[in-house]
């Protein structure tokens, strides 16, 4: 069951690499450019993905297990990944699908990004960083008791870290309807950017949602409470191909987001070895990846 | 079809975004009205984004053009007002 992971990214790879999802160009696109095209499907496909995440938890199909809350490292880690992926050329799964797309120095920021992650976890080059900023987490909550089943929310495990629900001490369900409502009134409510493009920005949107919230599903059957992670993926793919160790659940997903993309640019007539003109570009997305690879572990993603 | 008079090429291919989209800008800011410019591309992403930006700017698509793999011709007809 562990290969559903493979599956799962397989389609997600070939997702990304025709809606051309990217975090990275997409805040760019707004910033700089004014161009919202991207950042609408991004944030239309988190509200679908946390409508239908919520609604398997309901179900019980899933427990829902947010990492530890920790606001200074989740915030320090966070800015840390945004420079790291501006000059790494793309986010993590922004990186992922465009080294299957056949884009070299995509290829050199995924190995740094995942190598810096995966020895900061184990012991390795920045470890005692992480470790530090560890000290400023905020404890797990208690959901709910176990033996009168009674509590606060059952949509998460007994105990795990806290979440908006938890801090502010509401219903879960009013916590999505809000952030949907807010996401929805903007992706429909304002002007889109027009953009000619292979899937429309709805169709990619609920598609990239759904296959995100199905590989919650798929992770809890082989005993992971998650969704897709590509750091921890990377990660664990350095840990397979270092130490020996087996593969896991996300770390098959994210060469499952390679080889999708890779198959879905050849058939598309996309596919190419690209290098850069400007060879310093390499070591400008190797120093990007190590950076992104710092700030995720910091920011616990 | 594809001689539209072409007189500058930029190719900005090996390039990914947004670097195709800001030296198209760039081209048609430096460029006089009528000038037809030439843009290779090679990046999927930039092809389906460059006619958006060129449009904003008030220039023209004549053509984009697939070549085979993932190779692009973008055809842009300069318009100042």
């Amino acid at each position: 069951m562990i290969f559903s992971g493979f599956l799962i990214g397989l389609i997600f790879g070939v997702l990304l690499q025709r809606s051309r999802m990217c975090f990275n160009s997409a805040f760019r696109d707004v910033l700089l450019f004014k161009d919202n095209y991207l950042l609408k499907m991004a944030l239309l496909a988190v509200a679908v993905q946390m409508i239908l995440v919520h609604l398997l938890a309901q179900m019980g199909l899933i427990a829902l297990a947010p990492s530890g809350l920790n606001w200074v490292a989740n915030i320090v880690g966070a800015y840390i990944f945004g420079l790291g992926m501006v000059l790494a050329g793309g986010c993590a799964s922004g990186v992922t699908y465009r080294a299957g797309e056949g884009l070299t120095t995509a290829w050199f920021a995924a190995i740094f990004y995942g190598g810096t992650a995966y020895a900061m976890r184990n012991g390795g080059v920045f470890s005692g960083v992480w470790k530090w900023f560890q000290g400023f987490g905020v404890a797990p909550f208690q959901y709910f008791d176990q033996t009168t089943g009674e509590g606060f929310s059952k949509l998460y495990l007994q105990k795990t870290g806290q979440t908006l629900p938890s801090v502010f001490g509401v219903n879960p369900w009013i916590v999505v309807v809000i952030c949907a409502a807010l996401i929805l009134w903007y992706v429909f409510g304002t002007q889109t950017s027009e953009r000619e493009s292979k899937i429309g920005l709805k169709t990619a949107a609920v598609l990239l949602g759904a296959v995100g919230a199905f590989a919650w599903y798929f992770s809890e059957l082989v005993g992971r409470n998650y969704g897709m992670g590509i750091t921890g993926g990377w990660s664990n793919i350095w840990s397979v191909w270092l130490s020996g160790k087996p593969f896991s659940w996300d770390g098959l997903s994210v060469l499952g987001i390679v080889v999708g993309a890779a198959i879905s640019a050849v058939m598309a007539k996309e596919f190419k070895l690209r290098m850069p003109r400007n060879p310093i570009t390499y070591v400008q997305v190797m120093g990007g990846g190590i950076i992104m690879g710092f700030g995720a572990t910091i920011g616990g993603g | 079809m594809a001689d539209y008079g072409v007189s500058r090429v930029i190719d900005v291919r090996g390039e990914v975004c947004p670097v195709p989209d800001v030296e198209t800008k760039r081209a048609i800011k430096g460029a006089k009205d009528g000038e037809i410019l030439k843009v290779l591309v090679d990046y999927p992403l930039s092809v389906e984004r460059i006619p958006e930006s060129v449009k904003k700017l008030g220039s023209e698509i004549l053509e984009v053009k697939k070549n085979g793999g993932s190779d692009w011709e973008i055809y842009v007809k300069v318009k100042k007002q």
